[in-house]
């Protein structure tokens, strides 16, 4: 059994101009000590399905099984019960500590609202410090005291608190420095090893994703477009998107990035309130054909264990597609 | 913290404007301290001649009032239940306003709808009759002046609470707080309201500026305590000797406005120090 379990997700916001579906029909499962990356440009509602999972966004429909127990049905007992197994690690660490708090208080957080007495709390506050490596000093220190990738330290500690089985990272990396990046990225893969804990791992930087995850998840527009293990996406893209982003993502080697054709996407993401129809990627596929335009793809599976939303995807006759807008640059 | 504590005093210390109004007020505390020992006897009672000028008699430095009763006694036995009525006043105020904005702000939809209009029903209110009826209603107490000051004077500090909220709802550190289970009464009280407090505090020091006039008012009226000294109920018992007796008014109405005045100042000053960035701009 799946320890995290997704069945077809939607989330809608209720707008001025109408309704917009930020998550629509997703489902996905995530294995015990598993990391799954969730990759997707801005505003495709990634961050959304975090939150939606961990209920800080109410859903409006679909299902979301935590250990076999339903956590969108739960009642607020249940609820407070199973957060001890899902913790979730935020984006901007100046925005995700609280700054009248010090450090003792806020990673003990959450075993101050688990009912832990305040001498627990100290030492496991210590230990975990240590894990993430931080002096045991810096309890009685504020957050303002700490560099961008000490702070996120800090979180990491306090959703390690209460050792859950799922960690939900929303790009937990992007708003640090490249050279503490690594660090970060190892710390987590490091305490996986020593807790075996599983990560949901939201990014819009594939080199990072790439580097932890087992496997990829794709998201455009809300929906899934592809999913497969990490390094059959990353060889071998079935979506016409997801060969997009392998290609929009930078190569070290200079030389190397110059002799490569790249196919560059054209144009804007559509509003989320007035999706195209047929395929939503329809818009800016390269290789899209009428039936694209008319009829939405379903997230099928083809070989090994991968799954892609398209008519015509990549694996089984690329060659004979005509290529639109493929740039030599 | 105790270096954001310094941080704070520096600040504060960088107004000279809030450094006197700061020593104004501390004056006035102080007298209002001191008073019973300083005046150990009822300042109500009758001690001399009618109508002595101030600096007329080393007795009576402030001279007296029609009824040759010491105004210098009843200025600082008024000190009391001026800053009395102020504190208590703008504490109520500091409390239904922090309660009503935070709930709005932080439940939201019709419950913030709901609040919302009622406070802007209290604000159409004309705050002096309003505090007038409510007197009026309950009696002439000093306590029932002080909650009908309160009641009227919450309504800035409710929508500076809710704005504050609503900025602050959204971020991230509160967020975690609901991924990890706490609970709603937890998370507004214990984690959004500390960062939400210092524009509130500084409302609540000008409230205390207002609460220190309509008292006044009040009790110039005539609606004020009977059995309490008060700083506009000695200008209400001075009005009608304006024409030959005016330092009857003029003394009590001097420690009216540098009072006002120097609450104002400190206000001022706790802006700068609590909101840097607003000022800074």
């Amino acid at each position: 059994m799946p320890l995290l379990s997704v069945l077809s997700l939607c989330v809608q916001y209720q707008s001025a101009q109408g309704v917009v579906r930020a998550v629509d029909d997703v489902s996905f499962d995530l294995e015990p000590g598993e990391t799954v990356g969730l990759v997707g440009e801005s505003g495709c509602g990634k961050s959304t399905l975090g939150k939606a999972i961990m209920r800080l966004v109410p859903t409006s429909d679909g299902r979301v099984f935590l250990d076999g127990d339903d956590v969108t049905r739960m009642q607020a007992g249940a609820l407070k019960a199973s957060r001890k197994s899902m913790q979730m690690i935020f984006q901007d660490p100046y925005g995700s500590l609280n700054p009248r708090h010090d450090v003792g208080t806020i990673v003990g957080q959450p075993l101050s609202v688990a009912g832990w007495s305040r001498r627990d709390i100290k030492d496991r506050v210590i230990e975990l410090l240590g894990q993430v490596g931080l002096p045991a000093e810096a309890m009685r220190r504020y957050p303002h005291e700490f560099s961008g990738g000490q702070r996120q330290r800090l979180g990491i500690a306090r959703a390690l608190a209460l050792k859950p089985k799922v960690i939900i990272c929303d790009e937990p990396v992007s708003a640090l420095d490249v050279s503490v990046r690594a660090q970060v990225i190892n710390l987590l893969e490091d305490l996986q090893q020593a807790t075996g804990v599983s990560y949901l791992f939201i990014s819009h930087d594939l080199s990072v994703v790439e580097h932890i995850s087992d496997r990829l998840i794709v998201m455009y527009l809300g929906r899934i477009v592809e999913t497969g293990r990490s390094e059959d996406v990353w060889d071998r893209p079935a979506h016409p998107y997801t060969e997009a982003l392998l290609a929009a993502a930078p190569i070290a080697d200079p030389r190397a990035a110059r002799s490569q054709a790249r196919s560059v996407l054209q144009g804007e993401l559509p509003s989320p309130l007035n999706p195209p129809p047929g395929c939503s990627f329809s818009t800016r596929c390269p290789y899209a054909q009428a039936l694209c335009r008319e009829e939405r793809p379903i997230l099928r599976d083809v070989s090994g264990g991968r799954r892609v939303a398209c008519h015509y995807d990549l694996l089984k006759q690329p060659a004979a597609l005509p290529r639109v807008a493929r740039v030599a640059n | 913290m105790l270096t954001l504590f310094f941080d704070f005093v520096r600040r504060f210390a960088r107004n000279r404007a809030a450094l006197v109004g700061l020593f104004l007020v501390l004056v006035v505390v102080g007298v209002a301290i001191a008073a019973p020992w300083w005046f150990p006897r009822n300042p109500l009672r009758i001690v001399g001649r009618p109508e002595i000028w101030p600096f007329m008699s080393s007795r009576y430095p402030l001279g007296t009032d029609s009824l040759g009763r010491d105004i210098a006694a009843m200025i600082a036995h008024g000190a009391r239940t001026t800053l009395l009525i102020g504190l208590c006043a703008s504490l109520t105020a500091t409390i239904i306003g922090i309660t009503v904005g935070a709930t709005a702000a932080y439940v939201g939809g019709w419950v913030d709808e709901l609040l919302m209009r009622l406070t802007e029903l209290f604000q159409t209110i004309p705050n002096l009759i309003f505090v007038l009826t409510i007197v009026s209603i309950l009696g002439q107490k000093i306590e029932y002046v002080t909650i009908a000051v309160g009641v009227v004077t919450w309504t800035p500090i409710a929508r500076m609470t809710r704005a504050e909220f609503m900025s602050l709802r959204d971020r991230e550190f509160v967020q975690a707080c609901r991924s990890m289970g706490m609970g709603s009464l937890r998370i507004m009280f214990g984690e959004i309201l500390p960062n939400a407090l210092p524009p509130v505090i500084v409302l609540s020091s000008l409230v205390i500026a207002g609460a220190v006039l309509f008292e006044s008012a009040v009790a110039f009226l005539g609606l004020g305590d009977p059995n309490v000294t008060s700083w506009g109920q000695l200008i209400g018992d001075g009005r009608t000797l304006i024409r030959t007796s005016w330092y009857i008014c003029a003394v009590p109405g001097l420690a009216i406005m540098l009072t006002v005045l120097a609450l104002n100042l400190v206000g001022d000053g706790l802006n700068d120090a609590l909101n840097p960035k607003l000022r800074d701009r």
